[in-house]
């Protein structure tokens, strides 16, 4: 019905605007309301994906239920059940000196920061590179290199299994003709992380290249100019011109990596270690170990608060990243 | 306005929608059965017939792993977006038996299961039968449990080839190890085994109760010393020598089973044996298909045992009652069961099959013609089933990360007093990790 009222108004809002100068107010408020309901998707789409969710989960972070329990809330509402539930901040205690979460927060961080300084500095190199107006057949490049991003990431999972394999995989096989390894690639700790990270720098490498090409083309070319005039040489101008413009995308680049680096979850979880994250957790992830908690261990309210956990990690990678990138603008400024 | 030109559409495309909603009546009804599903329980072949056999039932197969089909189908049961007929593994029964998840399935008995019950081995029939007394699986096939043994590789190590002096070797577990380090010192590109943390399963499940007691149901696992024992069995297995605080030889590989190097190693010989359910024997064919004629099957130590098997249930929110009871009564029918057996290996709980000269003579050229019908058959009638509580799956997979911890020298944490790259110490990891996921 509501639909029925506000419709002559987009039908005639000429008609609408010119019948008297002085309803126009009123008209345009009426209009202001048909903004809302262009926008009110948006809306509604966060309010019942993103905000409830999260007071939902953030309330779930004070019980502890498992998925019988939650059947039987739902089915038969026994709010005893629910109220026996209730152990408030018993689940937060246990998380602060529960040692899988902070070897899970390891884990993240040594795979994320494997990850993205080389992937970096490799983008950099190639959008250099390509950037090269000397290059032929560029746009071609630029196609192949986006195809590692589009590639389903569960085939990649399968193929780098058996490049990884201890025993028959791709690159032991090759290390055992010089006499090295086997290295335990999914065993032991450090290998595990350098094996994960290499799947993602392979499927998100193109993508950073792309973006910084675009950056690097944006670059004013008066700035190569002059510093060529005044006897700049070529590294010096990489250095100088090139990489200070790029600041602003470095952070976004940044930004993005940290988003996807604590989200890490599908390489580790199809890795080969189940959810465990490997026998001895070595690539144990915080979203994996909140997976596991969840529809392992059936421990709801658990992983709820698992869940505030990373939150709370987010919001204080985010101030880090708000004072580094306020920093840079400064510097700009100067 | 609006309703107007909505009726105007709705007008315009009835026929549209009469085609639609009406045409396939006029046949027989179109029925779609999704079918959520791990591992080889579906066999193709026997689908197909099926679907040759009732052209208006669609199939559709949606494979996953072993503990993502069971957590996901756990989590759908309340919805409507629940598969018609899911498979259950053993290991996750103990769970889908607890009444409160059991009465999100039928009772197959409303759909007849009576009727066909006394068909199936009774100790298998009865682990489909749910704590509220409701029947809520129907059994697929039963393991059984025998060692599958590279003849070749048997040879070269000086060991004996026939089946039955095999067996003699390895009358108990202990014999089965010092079995498997003479074969390694022989063979130095070679393991005696694929994976040592199989042992433990083939071990406890040898004995009478698990991690739980069979009348209280309360949880035992941490003071019943059978699980101790087998737990320590696969230990020992994995780590038979010592160097520098690490476990540095151990009689089997360190390759971790249905991973994309089990499947190679098992191609190149990287180990002789495989603890084999009916089931794995399968596996074996197909992960390695040029080791055709060089296996061969002997008795388990400890005389028999059990692993693994599925349940075919159907969730109560399933739209397709009638139509999946058809087909899981089908597929479950002594006859299929035969043709199953034949073509991929499972074996029957239908168990009058036994008898049966095409089971009770069958060999397999594969696997040098061991009378593999007689040797599954015997083990499967002497199986004594162990009751399985609601979290046996977790407790599984708890301890076989300890051993795996083991064999892989990565106990780097040390435990209860005990220092790290122990094997008590990954025992007293792995009851806290209990204690922890389980209570």
């Amino acid at each position: 019905m509501t639909t029925l009222e506000v419709r002559p108004e987009v039908v005639e809002p000429k008609a609408a605007a010119t019948r008297s100068r002085k309803r126009r107010p009123s008209a345009i408020a009426r209009q202001d309301r048909i903004g809302f309901l262009y926008v009110a998707p948006f809306f509604v789409h966060f309010v019942l994906f993103g905000a409830l969710p999260i007071v939902f989960t953030t309330g779930l972070a004070f019980f502890n239920v498992d998925w019988s329990t939650y059947y039987d809330f739902l089915d038969r509402h026994n709010f005893q059940a629910l109220k026996d539930a209730w152990v408030g901040m018993r689940n937060f205690d246990e998380l602060w000196s529960d040692p899988y979460f902070w070897l899970a927060l390891k884990n993240t961080f040594s795979i994320w920061a494997i990850s993205t300084i080389p992937q970096l500095i490799m983008a950099f190199g190639l959008a250099m590179l390509l950037a090269n107006p000397k290059l032929r057949g560029s746009s071609f490049w630029r196609t192949l290199l986006m195809v590692p991003n589009i590639t389903s990431v569960l085939a990649v999972a399968i193929v780098f299994q058996q490049i990884f394999g201890r025993d028959f995989g791709l690159i032991n096989v090759g290390l055992h003709y010089v006499n090295v390894g086997p290295i335990e690639w999914i065993n032991e700790r450090l290998p595990s992380h350098v094996a994960i990270a290499t799947m993602i720098n392979w499927r998100w490498l193109g993508y950073n290249s792309l973006i910084l090409l675009s950056a690097i083309l944006a670059i004013p070319r008066e700035l190569y100019e002059s510093a060529a005039i005044d006897g700049a040489s070529r590294v010096k101008t990489v250095w100088y011109v090139t990489i200070p413009q790029l600041r602003n995308t470095i952070t976004f680049m940044l930004i993005m990596g940290t988003i996807g680096g604590l989200g890490l979850f599908v390489e580790p979880l199809t890795y080969g270690g189940g959810l465990d994250g490997g026998a001895n957790s070595q690539f144990l992830t915080l979203t994996l170990y909140l997976f596991k908690e969840l529809n392992q261990n059936e421990r709801l309210g658990y992983a709820a608060a698992i869940g505030v956990g990373i939150t709370i990690v987010v919001i204080i990678i985010s101030a880090l990243n708000f004072l580094i990138t306020r920093r840079i603008a400064s510097e700009d400024s100067r | 306005m609006f309703r107007r030109s909505t009726l105007k559409v709705v007008a315009a495309s009835a026929p549209l929608l009469f085609t639609l909603l009406v045409a396939p009546v006029h046949g027989a009804t179109q029925v779609t059965l999704k079918v959520s599903s791990f591992g080889n329980v579906f066999e193709p072949k026997i689908v197909d017939a099926y679907r040759k056999l009732h052209p208006n039932i669609k199939i559709v197969i949606n494979k996953m792993d072993l503990d993502g089909e069971h957590q996901q189908l756990l989590r759908s049961l309340n919805s409507n977006a629940v598969p018609d007929i899911a498979a259950v593994e053993l290991s996750y029964m103990g769970q889908f038996r607890q009444p409160m998840i059991a009465s999100r399935f039928t009772d197959l008995n409303t759909l007849g299961a009576r009727a066909i019950s006394k068909d199936y081995l009774p100790f298998r029939y009865t682990q489909g039968t749910a704590l509220n007394g409701s029947q809520i699986g129907i059994p697929t096939d039963v393991g059984g449990l025998a060692v599958a043994y590279r003849v070749d590789l048997f040879k070269q190590a000086g060991l004996p080839t026939d089946r039955t002096k095999v067996a003699k070797l390895w009358r108990t577990w202990a014999d089965f190890i010092k079995v498997g380090k003479s074969y390694n010192s022989k063979m130095p590109r070679s393991k005696f085994i694929d994976s040592t943390g199989t042992l433990f399963a083939a071990v406890l499940n040898q004995g009478t109760s698990k991690y739980y007691d069979p009348r209280s149901h309360q949880l035992i696992y941490s003071n019943n010393t059978h699980v101790h024992q087998a737990f320590n069995v696969a230990a020992q297995a994995g780590c038979v020598t010592k160097a520098a605080g690490k476990c540095n030889s151990s009689i089997g590989t360190k390759i971790n089973q249905f991973t994309a190097d089990w499947g190679a190693g098992m191609q190149h010989g990287a180990f002789a044996t495989i603890l084999a359910p009916a089931w794995m024997l399968d596996y074996i064919k197909q992960q390695a298909p040029s080791t055709k004629g060089k296996w061969d099957v002997a008795a388990v130590p400890g005389g028999g045992g059990n692993m693994g098997g599925s349940m075919l249930t159907i969730p109560k929110n399933s739209g397709n009652q009638a139509a999946s009871w058809a087909f899981i009564k089908w597929y479950l029918a002594p006859a299929q069961q035969l043709t199953t057996f034949k073509q991929y290996g499972l074996f029957p709980t239908t168990y009058n099959l036994y008898s049966n000269p095409a089971i009770k003579n069958y060999k397999d050229p594969f696997f040098s013609n061991a009378p593999l019908g007689k040797i599954y058959s015997s083990s499967a009638l002497a199986l004594k089933p162990i009751y399985s509580g609601a979290k046996d799956r977790i407790i599984d997979s708890t301890f076989g990360q300890a051993l795996s911890r083991v064999t892989q020298g990565t106990q780097t944490q040390s435990c209860g007093g005990h220092p790290s790259q122990t094997v008590d110490a990954a025992w007293c990891q792995a009851l806290n990790d209990i204690r922890r996921n389980v209570g």
